[in-house]
């Protein structure tokens, strides 16, 4: 199931899709949650209701994947970018920008052609 | 089409369904004791790092290039376990499909030659999202012997003992999705049930090119694992589009010459994991038939076995194991259970 991004915020699609999850199954209480990725209740009980900044990219990172989220999603909902890309980007930041640039309009399916496969040989 | 992202194999099929995506990750693990007794699954400690095989051609042996894929490092005598279908609690990520494995181009589950298509002749094959790992060689019903990794010219692979020839090694995987209109008579079936299930996770030139590093698979200790059944049919797999990958298996040891990157830590013993009151697990899915074991793979002799015979000390002392932690996951019930959760080991 996707969420839409069109939400008002980082915690308002943390909290629908908490919710979600939480219908299915009860681990996925706000309790539960914040005890799984070493945040007090509170605290994410005001993530998710946008009271207080989005928390650190480690934190967003485990409340990502305890989720079953993609972190890159969730950090750019929360206006970061990962530390891993920031690196990247940092070695080539000309290249990158233009790629970047060029692409900003491309649909799906053409951004897929540009990802790198998977070389399959001989064997 | 495949990509390497953050250490898993993620296979798309947009051409069939823009659903038919899924995620293929290798495990680190404890090695089990192979003293004839049945153990649980052991836990997950990570995915082992990939790499594409390309990135590095002018350091490993010739003949990598040519088959290309991904590599990744094991020690000698590491064990390893596979995810199908990644990670976490998604709800997503539940496409069909249905996937061959051979470890040197021997089928981990029919343990006949390789094979690419599916064609209803050998029940060889695994189907997501029914099987979420497969953690070795399908030696007896419900009875797998976990893959261990062994330097590929030693002869104790499962490739060397039932070829007499040990020369691919590594592990081949092929994936054919879910036909679309079968997908879609299912996504109405699902829709009118309400069995929604939790999908547990428990991966230079020729002046110095680096000496042959590759591994093999071989059978470790015994292990409690089913292998379901295919309950869709072969009429529901779509065999006009497939992705396949090689994955080169590399001496860790020789990881960081090949690649300038660290290899993994060693895993604890499980002795020591089980001394430490950390949990295994098992997994039971409900009311699905389950796979016999193949006869070539029965007679396949263990690491230990082999070693024994040649006299060689191979593998470490296995000391005492006693899982007394066993934790249930998956949707069917098991004398052990004690509720759902992921199948990762914290140390």
């Amino acid at each position: 199931m996707y969420y839409t991004l069109n939400m008002t915020g980082f915690g308002d699609y943390v909290r629908t899709v908490r919710a979600t999850r939480a219908e299915m199954d009860v681990r996925f209480t706000l309790r539960q949650v914040a005890q799984r990725i070493g945040v007090e209740p509170a605290y994410l009980s005001k993530i998710e209701r946008d009271l207080v900044s989005p928390p650190s990219e480690a934190t967003i990172v485990r409340l990502a994947t305890d989720l079953g989220e993609d972190p890159d999603v969730l950090l750019a909902l929360a206006g970061k970018v990962g530390s891993d890309l920031q690196a990247i980007i940092l070695r080539r930041p000309k290249q990158f920008a233009e790629l970047i640039r060029q692409l900003k309009n491309a649909p799906d399916h053409a951004l897929l052609k540009v990802v790198r496969e998977v070389r399959d040989g001989k064997w | 089409m495949i990509t390497l992202e953050a250490n898993s194999l993620i296979f798309r099929f947009s051409e069939v369904h823009e659903d038919a995506k899924s995620a293929i990750q290798f495990q680190r693990t404890l090695r089990i004791p192979d003293d004839g007794k049945h153990y649980p699954l052991p836990p997950g400690l990570g995915a082992f790092p990939l790499r594409h095989v390309e990135d590095f051609a002018d350091r490993v042996p010739e003949g990598w290039g040519e088959r290309a894929g991904v590599m990744m490092p094991l020690y000698q005598a590491e064990a390893m376990w596979i995810a199908f279908g990644g990670g976490g609690w998604r709800s997503r990520g539940r496409y069909p499909f249905a996937i061959k494995v051979a470890a040197g181009k021997i089928n981990a589950i029919s343990g006949k030659p390789w094979k690419p298509e599916l064609d209803g002749s050998e029940r060889d094959y695994v189907v997501l999202p029914e099987q979420p790992w497969l953690d070795g060689f399908c030696v007896a019903k419900d009875v797998i012997r976990q893959f261990v990794a062994m330097p590929l010219g030693s002869g104790y692979s499962v490739e060397a003992q039932i070829t007499g020839k040990p020369e691919h090694g590594g592990l081949q995987i092929i994936v054919y999705p879910m036909r679309r209109e079968h997908y879609e008579a299912l996504l109405r079936q699902r829709e009118q049930s309400s069995d929604r299930m939790a999908a547990g996770v428990r991966y230079r030139s020729l002046v110095c090119r680096a000496a042959e590093p590759a591994m093999g698979l071989a059978a470790g200790g015994r292990m409690t694992q089913q292998i379901y059944a295919d309950p869709h049919g072969l009429d529901a797999w779509d065999q006009s589009v497939s992705s396949r990958c090689f994955v080169t298996l590399v001496d860790a040891v020789q990881w960081r010459e090949i690649t300038g990157e660290a290899p993994p830590t060693k895993p604890p013993t499980a002795a020591d994991y089980t001394k430490a009151g950390l949990p295994w697990f098992d997994y039971y899915a409900a009311d699905l038939e389950t796979l016999g074991g193949a006869p070539p793979l029965a007679v396949v002799k263990s690491v230990a076995e082999m070693a024994l015979e040649k006299g060689e000390q191979v593998l470490g002392p296995d000391g005492e194991v006693n899982p007394d932690t066993i934790i249930h996951v998956g949707p069917g019930k098991s004398p052990h259970s004690k509720g759902r959760t992921v199948r990762e080991g914290k140390l």
